[in-house]
């Protein structure tokens, strides 16, 4: 069965980029425009992965992380963001984010980034 | 407050490394080769925004910063370019219809991509974090396209301007990229401790308006040799590294002449003409006296003569506000490629430092029929020097 991945983008493009790489090998579970959105998404939907842009409104990405990890401990989320800033790498494990990727990414680099986190 | 040059060398550095980092996430984004051609730093007044903006219709991507620089920043495509980029990156996509709002959002992410390669190098050099609000896409004519902070702080005491040039190397996609941190905290971040090598940050706007004078008086004796119109379409005091200067230039052909520069400050001073602009210039100057069509010995004449008084004009200003003394050697007449009449003149100068203060001015000849580039390198050091020296008029 695939996995079901979830994707937390404020940007619509964004969100239509990643879902063109993920849905051959993955079920999407739905959307979210912000970190609101995505913890909401995330509670109703309980996906398996969840793919989180850092820089979001309402609630920006770290955020929700954090709130997302301290209620589900297996909860596994992939930051994929523009940001790149070491102290923001280390603000996103410390939410307990488990992976990292920064944009502009490619096929390969969002599917092994996922597959080092949820292993095939 | 205080400038040190050496900070404004590590900023621009680091801006020019956002910048082949942006390239590289447009060229990965929607599959076309980028090079970037220069990065400098200049601090503007309201008059210089309006001259870089002017009768140009831009589409930016405008985002606030927090947190270890904070400000507003733009990113700023004409619109020919922006809405090119557009058809590029629904390419992207499996879209296929054109739909606006997706199409503002490929633009407004492609944006967020490019600052933020910018946004992670500053951080890491201040080992902080700077946080990023969401993107906003916007679009607006002349220097609104700017955030409004930006134009406030050019009219009370000028904005670091950041400006990176990048070319499409197999698509016609040229464009800048411009960055706007905030005044207060930036200067701030550019005080360092090297003493010897800071500059008042008022007395740089101070040399900007010298050189903004120097340009005017430049056109002026244009105008009075050759008897054609004259205006002084844009000059800026930019901070360029100075590997960067000759591609800055080009590889277009042009007639001029190079000057040496000795006093305080020295350096060099280069007046540059195209080919066509030369020979008017030359034929206005000697009516009657045997017109050339192509650059011979009356041209090269002329130029030199012309190159002469302009080059007096032009740093008899600086001396006088500098109260120092400023000689300009016998002109060295150039005919050739841009980048091939600079390399040299880098090249000398690249002997005592990285990088320059570069007064580029462009004059406009006879409506658009004509050009005059200036470009004026001074030793970066010595220029720090006399500026220091100059008493202070806050």
């Amino acid at each position: 069965m695939a996995k079901r991945v979830m994707i937390a983008d404020d940007s619509e493009f964004m969100r239509n980029l990643l879902r063109e790489i993920l849905e051959d090998d993955f079920e999407i579970v739905g959307e979210a425009e912000n970190g609101v959105e995505a913890v909401d998404l995330y509670e109703q939907e309980e996906p398996d992965i969840a793919m989180m842009d850092i820089v979001m409104p309402i609630r920006d990405g770290i955020e929700a992380t954090n709130e997302i990890t301290n209620t589900y401990d297996d909860a596994k989320v992939i930051m994929c963001t523009s940001v790149g800033q070491e102290e923001k790498m280390k603000q996103a494990i410390k939410a307990g984010a488990s992976g990292y990727i920064t944009k502009p990414f490619q096929k390969p680099n969002v599917l092994n980034e996922i597959n080092d986190v949820i292993p095939a | 407050m205080k400038v040190d040059i050496r900070e404004l060398g590590q900023f621009n550095h680091l801006a020019s490394q956002g910048a082949e980092r942006a390239a590289e996430s447009l060229s990965q984004l929607a599959g076309v080769q980028m090079d970037v051609d220069v990065t400098d730093v200049s601090l503007v007044t309201e008059n210089v925004l309006a001259e870089t903006f002017t009768d140009r219709s831009f589409v930016g991507v405008e985002l606030g910063l927090e947190g270890g620089l904070e400000g507003e920043t733009v990113l700023a495509f004409e619109r020919e370019r922006a809405m090119k980029l557009q058809d590029l990156l629904m390419g992207v996509t499996d879209n296929g219809d054109s739909e606006e709002r997706l199409a503002k959002s490929s633009v407004t992410e492609l944006g967020n991509i490019m600052i933020g390669g910018f946004i992670d190098g500053w951080a890491n050099h201040l080992d902080t974090a700077i946080n990023m609000t969401p993107p906003r896409y916007t679009e607006a004519n002349g220097p609104r396209i700017l955030p409004d902070q930006a134009i406030e702080a050019a009219k009370k005491h000028g904005v670091f301007l950041f400006e990176s040039k990048l070319t499409g190397m197999d698509v016609d996609l040229d464009f800048s990229l411009y960055m706007l941190p905030e005044y207060r905290q930036f200067v701030q971040l550019l005080s360092g401790n090297d003493q010897g090598n800071q500059i008042p940050v008022n007395r740089l706007s101070t040399f900007e308006e010298l050189a903004k004078e120097g340009a005017g008086n430049a056109a002026d004796q244009i105008g009075m040799m050759t008897g054609l119109d004259t205006t002084v379409d844009v000059s800026r005091l930019r901070f360029v590294p100075l590997g960067g200067v000759p591609k800055q230039v080009g590889n277009d052909q042009f007639v001029g002449v190079v000057f040496e520069l000795t006093g305080l400050p020295s350096g060099y001073l280069v007046v540059l003409f195209g080919e066509d602009s030369a020979t008017t210039i030359a034929n206005a100057m000697m009516p009657g006296g045997g017109a050339e069509e192509e650059i011979g010995e009356m041209t090269e004449g002329a130029i030199k003569e012309l190159g002469n008084i302009m080059t007096s004009g032009f740093i008899d200003g600086w001396a006088n506000v500098l109260q120092t003394s400023i000689e300009h050697s016998p002109p060295n007449f150039v005919h050739d490629m841009g980048e091939s009449i600079m390399s040299p003149v880098v090249g000398k100068l690249g002997q005592q430092q990285d990088y320059a203060f570069v007064i580029d001015s462009t004059i406009e000849i006879d409506g658009n029929t004509g050009q005059c580039d200036i470009y004026a390198l001074p030793n970066e050091r010595e220029l720090a020097r006399a500026l220091s020296a100059l008493p202070a008029r806050d």
